[in-house]
C-alpha cells in the first residue's frame, strides 16, 4: 500500500516538474516577444516622425538596402501584428499551463496526505 | 510602449502581510528579491543605452558643413582602417532598431538622440521609484518574518 502511494507520488511529482519547466519556457518566450513588440513600436514611432520623402534603409547582413518609407511602415506594422498574435498564443499557453500546474499541485498534496496517513497506520501496526 | 507603471491593476488586492504564514512570506520575499535584481539589471542596461545615445550626440557636435571633404579613417574591422574623405556631412544615418536605419540631417539627428536620452532617463527614474517601493515592502516582510519567528520561539519555550 505504502509503496503504491509512493510510486504515484513520484509520478505526480515528475509531471508537476515537467509542467513547471514548460511554464518557465513559455514565460521567457513571452518576455522575448514583449521586448520585440516594444522595439517595433519604437521603430514605428520613429518612422512616423519622418517626412514622406525620408530615406530609410534596411540592414541585410553587412549591407544597407534602401527601402521605401511606406514599405518599411507596412513591414513594421505587419511584424507587430504577428508578434501580438504570438503574444496572445503564448498568454493562452501560460494560462493553461498554470491551470495544469495547479491541478498537479493539488494532486501532490492529496497524495502526500495519503502517504503520511499510510505511514501513521503502518507505525501503529508495527 | 516600453512604459513602466505602478498603477494598480484591477486584479490586485491588498493583503495584510501579518495574516500570511512563514512559507508564504518566504515565497513573497523570494519573488521580490527576483524583481529587485531584475530592476538592477534593467538599470545597468538602460545606463549603457543612455551612454551610447550621449556619445552619439556628442559626436554630432563635431560634425557640420565645414567637415565636408575632411580626411577620415574608415574602420574595416576593429583593427584595420582605410583612408577616406567625408562627403555629405549634412546628413547622418541612424540605427532606429529592428535593423532599420533612417537618414536624418544634423539637427534632426541631435533631436533624435536628445529624445532618446530623455526617454531612457525617464524609464530609469521610474524603475528607481519602483525599486525603492519594492525594497521597502521586502524590508517589511523581513521584519514580519522575524517577528513571527520570535513569537514561535516564545510559545514553544513557554
Amino acid at each position: 500500500m505504502g509503496e503504491d502511494i509512493q510510486r504515484k507520488l513520484q509520478l505526480e511529482l515528475d509531471s508537476f516538474k515537467t509542467v513547471q519547466k514548460e511554464l518557465q519556457k513559455a514565460i521567457s518566450t513571452r518576455q522575448q516577444l514583449d521586448g520585440q513588440l516594444n522595439e517595433n513600436e519604437i521603430v514605428k514611432k520613429e518612422l512616423d516622425l519622418l517626412p514622406a520623402d525620408g530615406k530609410v534603409f534596411k540592414s541585410v547582413g553587412p549591407v544597407l538596402i534602401k527601402t521605401e518609407l511606406v514599405e518599411a511602415k507596412q513591414n513594421v506594422s505587419k511584424r507587430m501584428d504577428y508578434i501580438s498574435k504570438e503574444l496572445k498564443r503564448v498568454d493562452d499557453l501560460i494560462a493553461s499551463l498554470e491551470r495544469k500546474q495547479d491541478t498537479h499541485r493539488e494532486g501532490l498534496q492529496k497524495l502526500q496526505h495519503q502517504f503520511q496517513q499510510a505511514q501513521v497506520k503502518a507505525a501503529l501496526h508495527a | 510602449m516600453a512604459q513602466i507603471s505602478d498603477v494598480e491593476q484591477p486584479y490586485m488586492k491588498q493583503i495584510d502581510l501579518t495574516t500570511l504564514n512563514l512559507q508564504q512570506l518566504y515565497t513573497l520575499k523570494q519573488q521580490l528579491d527576483q524583481e529587485l535584481s531584475l530592476f538592477e539589471e534593467s538599470l545597468t542596461s538602460l545606463k549603457l543605452a543612455q551612454n551610447k545615445f550621449l556619445t552619439s550626440n556628442e559626436t554630432l557636435q563635431n560634425i557640420d558643413s565645414d567637415s565636408e571633404g575632411k580626411d577620415i579613417l574608415v574602420p574595416l574591422t576593429g583593427s584595420m582602417y582605410v583612408p577616406g574623405k567625408l562627403v555629405d556631412t549634412n546628413n547622418v544615418i541612424i540605427d532606429i532598431g529592428t535593423r532599420y536605419y533612417v537618414e536624418k540631417d544634423i539637427a534632426a539627428a541631435k533631436d533624435y538622440f536628445q529624445r532618446k536620452v530623455k526617454f531612457v532617463t525617464e524609464q530609469m527614474e521610474k524603475i528607481q521609484v519602483l525599486g525603492l517601493k519594492k525594497s521597502k515592502i521586502r524590508d517589511t516582510i523581513v521584519e514580519i518574518v522575524e517577528m513571527k519567528l520570535s513569537e514561535e520561539n516564545n510559545s514553544t519555550r513557554a
